[in-house]
């Protein structure tokens, strides 16, 4: 679960609530009275963790961010505290929390990285959720595969119906998921090179070129997700089977 | 201020423990006692027992006498039907509503009961101080422990007891967790921890990141419902299916088995019997189950008693993979595994925690005590703002909403770290609509039915619009305690909504409020059954050394001799009025009569002595005077 952030470009002091003193957003203490701040208007993720907007991030330092905060603001060292210092302690704890979470996953990292870049979200709509069928908008690149697998399915779930073994059955599950597991790991090369090129052009790049990468990194993200649709009804099928073996 | 403890409040035990000097200590008895058994009793004439002397009066008034209250902490009668029918006190309460627990013609919830363990904690802690010559002995505030698995009513209802036994309930915090801390003072700076926690009731394994004094919480998992409490209960059935075949013994009228045609009594006999073999087994090969009650005893060998128990303890396996799994962690990338809780000295389970982390795990603490010295470090980190020690968990079990068609929405997802928050947006379906119905549960299936439900509420104050215009949003935030708040504010008009809460297995401030007053109301009756109960055991005291002088086979010539001329006759009349009143409940006739015999036979004492001194100085042994 991301909140949206709430973009920080229009607000970029914040009022200490203690002494009245202005504070840079991403500023945590009142720079005057060394108070914690409310949460109020804030940063995004990266900014929030002082971390500059880039995809390619050492796992240790994020962590070591995260601690750092963690040990500044949690509510077990503001017992004492006032109330609202207690309130900013926890919503200040709790952002953190949200904001580690997302920027330690590589994917969730992407995806809050479009939202505050103002992409739209890279969900697609239910899928094969519900209907148990691979349809949907397909994304493009994948029309081959999809058009495959659909074909392979309803012949499994006639050969199903027909009685057949179902081991025989989990091979064929089994040969025609194997394309899809390739295009996956085809896939996550893409979703790194791209996510390289997002981090050259952070300083370099001009807005056109940084936004077609951002577009294309939207893409790409939502083919993943039709991917792990793809490969959620294989294993949805599959269950079938074992429950009509067992 | 007063003093801060640290509270193990378990399904068997309970513990309290303090920090001095930066060193946890657990508070023992006079007798070297750390454990105070986590059982209450009410007694005839009224007075509740606590701890040992409830233990005790499990035997003897088995239906006035409540154990094992963490099981029913925050649940509804539907989720414990089945276990309440094992048990010899009357479980009860309304269908879709917390548990109640009857004792003779009172009821009480299990926050209620467990609220007599804590406040038998909080008096030996004072005790305790007040010995040390401390000036303010006074506990007034507390870290409490709950199994890392417990869901957000288990948690409120245990914080609901804190409060309801005088204390300010600083933190919840979770057993293992609280383990580590005991153990990561002396341990290792750094590495991954696995903390396995089989307790009387319950079953924990979390996954810690230990480094630089940050105790992190990767993932948790368990089972509320799974302990030596179900050791013991196949032990039970074991016996009382052998005591069938082998003859009625108790006149069995084929009821539901396995408990059915037995006394409570009964079962108590056989239960205590049971635990003391399961206890023998973690040294000896061989232990003997003895029943003397029932003539019943039988050998049972460990092979025996681990063919039994095996299937129950390897229940405890799949909660450990998925912990890890979300950890993201292999068994092999675990540096240390450490035991926790009485029924990890079964050797079963040490077999098995070491093949699944290919180790020998931990357990130099003991294992019934570590817990309780980690509150009480977690209680000293959060009043004496020390820096380098933190704790960072997570919460158990995924937060959702139901939405359309019964499925849930999840808002926060388990293994968070906490406090952690949530949001989602809620809209209208018809015109003018100015309140939303929202169903708050957590768990991790898809369907509301299948999950725990925690709350349902209203969101009302919506401004009329047409239908889908409101934007409102509803925030979650689950606190440092894996407790759960809920605010929301429709986002077009800014206008912030009522809420009122409802728990759906849980009490609301007003029943707290009550059952506090309550408690006080009831504490001063408690105070008088304790007071009569003192005054008759003082007459006791005066009536028998007054008859012992009475019935001296020389004592017609004592009063002869030393006796005043109708000194005997008032002693014997003053001895018959108290006895007259010590069977009623007067309080205040017992204390003044029993002055009255005082004082009556106060010459009668004298004279006694001195003619013991005279003997003895007459070379006749005192002993025969």
């Amino acid at each position: 679960m991301t909140p949206d952030p709430i973009p920080a470009q229009h607000v970029p002091t914040l009022e200490c609530r203690n002494c009245g003193a202005g504070a840079p957003v991403d500023e945590h203490f009142c720079p005057q009275c060394s108070r914690i701040l409310a949460l109020g208007r804030h940063g995004d993720y990266f900014s929030f963790l002082g971390l500059p907007r880039r995809l390619t991030i050492d796992p240790a330092h994020v962590e070591r961010r995260f601690r750092d905060l963690s040990r500044q603001f949690h509510p077990d060292y503001f017992y004492n505290a006032s109330p609202a210092e207690r309130l900013a302690s926890l919503e200040r704890s709790s952002y953190l929390n949200d904001a580690y979470r997302a920027l330690r996953n590589p994917i969730s990292r992407i995806e809050h990285l479009l939202a505050i870049e103002g992409l739209p979200p890279a969900k697609s709509e239910d899928l094969s959720a519900s209907s148990g069928q691979a349809a949907g908008k397909v994304p493009p690149e994948l029309l081959e595969e999809v058009f495959e697998l659909n074909e392979q399915l309803d012949e499994i779930r006639e050969a199903r119906e027909s009685g057949t073994d179902p081991a025989v059955l989990r091979d064929r599950l089994d040969s025609a998921r194997k394309p899809i597991d390739l295009k996956r790991e085809g896939h996550e090369r893409k979703v790194e090179s791209l996510s390289a090129r997002w981090d050259q052009q952070l300083d370099a790049g001009d807005a056109a070129a940084k936004r077609a990468t951002l577009e294309a990194l939207r893409e790409r993200l939502l083919e993943r997700n039709y991917i792990n649709n793809l490969l959620a009804t294989i294993d949805r099928e599959a269950s079938s089977l074992d429950v009509r073996a067992g | 201020m007063g003093k801060v403890v640290g509270i193990d409040l378990g399904t068997t035990n309970s513990l309290v423990a303090y920090v001095r000097d930066g060193v946890p200590h657990v508070i023992r008895d006079s007798a070297g006692d750390a454990l105070v058994p986590s059982v209450v009793s009410l007694g005839e004439d009224g007075t509740f027992f606590v701890g040992r002397e409830a233990q005790r009066r499990l035997l003897t008034a088995p239906s006035r006498s409540v154990y094992s209250v963490k099981r029913f902490m925050g649940r509804g009668i539907d989720d414990v039907r089945d276990e309440a029918s094992l048990l010899p006190f009357n479980v009860g309460g309304d269908p879709g509503g917390v548990v109640r627990i009857g004792l003779d013609d009172r009821e009480f919830t299990p926050p209620e009961i467990s609220a007599f363990v804590l406040r038998e904690l909080k008096q030996r802690a004072e005790d305790y101080f007040r010995e040390q010559g401390e000036f303010d002995f006074e506990v007034d505030r507390a870290v409490i422990t709950v199994p890392a698995y417990f869901n957000d009513a288990q948690r409120t209802a245990t914080r609901d007891a804190g409060r309801l036994a005088g204390l300010e309930v600083l933190r919840i915090v979770n057993e293992p967790t609280a383990a580590s801390l005991a153990y990561g003072l002396d341990q290792r700076d750094r590495g991954i921890i696995a903390v396995y926690d089989l307790g009387g009731g319950t079953f924990d394994i979390s996954i810690l990141k230990v480094d630089d004094g940050v105790f992190q919480v990767l993932a948790t998992n368990g089972d509320t419902h799974l302990g030596g409490d179900d050791i013991d209960r196949l032990l039970v059935e074991l016996v009382l299916r052998e005591m069938e075949s082998s003859g009625p013994l108790g006149g069995s009228t084929k009821q539901d088995p396995p408990y059915g045609a037995r006394s409570a009594e009964d079962i108590q006999a056989i239960r205590k019997a049971v635990i003391e073999a399961k206890v023998d087994l973690t040294d000896a090969e061989e232990a003997e189950i003895r029943v003397d009650a029932l003539g019943y005893r039988r050998k049972i060998t460990r092979a025996e008693f681990e063919q039994l128990i095996r299937a129950l303890v390897e229940r405890t396996i799949q909660p450990v993979r998925q912990a890890l799994a979300d950890a993201g962690l292999e068994p092999s990338e675990v540096d240390e595994a450490v035991l926790v809780g009485g029924s990890t000295r079964v050797p079963l389970v040490r077999r098995l925690v070491s093949e699944l982390f290919g180790r020998t795990p931990h357990s130099e603490l003991n294992p019934d005590e570590v817990v309780a010295l980690g509150a009480a470090v977690q209680a000293d980190i959060l009043v004496s703002g020390r820096r380098e020690m933190l704790l960072l968990d997570v919460t158990p079990l995924s937060l959702g909403i139901e939405t359309m068609g019964g499925v849930v929405s999840k808002i926060i997802l388990r293994n968070s770290t906490i406090p952690a928050s949530g949001r989602e947006m809620f809209t209208t379906g018809v015109d003018n609509q100015t309140a939303v119905d929202i169903h708050v549960l957590q768990g991790e299936r898809e369907l509301a039915d299948d999950c725990r439900s925690l709350a349902r509420f209203k969101l009302r104050g919506i401004p009329p619009m047409p239908a889908g215009l409101p934007r409102i949003e509803v925030r979650f935030q689950i606190d440092a305690n894996g407790i759960l708040s809920v605010a929301a504010s429709e986002l077009r008009t800014n206008v912030a909504q009522t809420i009122e809460v409802k728990p759906s297995y849980g009490l609301t401030d007003q029943e707290v409020e009550r059952m506090l007053i309550e408690s006080f109301e009831h504490a001063q009756a408690d105070v008088d059954a304790r007071l009569l109960i003192e005054a008759r055991n003082e007459a006791e005291t005066v009536i028998h050394a007054t008859e012992k002088s009475l019935r001296r086979p020389n004592f017609a010539e004592i009063a002869a001799v030393d006796l005043q001329p109708g000194e005997q006759e008032r002693i014997e009349s003053t001895l018959d009025a108290l006895k007259q009143v010590m069977a009623g409940t007067d309080r205040d006739a017992i204390r003044e009569r029993t002055h009255t015999l005082n004082h009556a036979t106060q010459h009668l004492a004298e004279v006694m002595m001195n003619r013991g001194v005279r003997e003895a100085l007459a070379g006749k042994n005192v002993k025969d005077v």
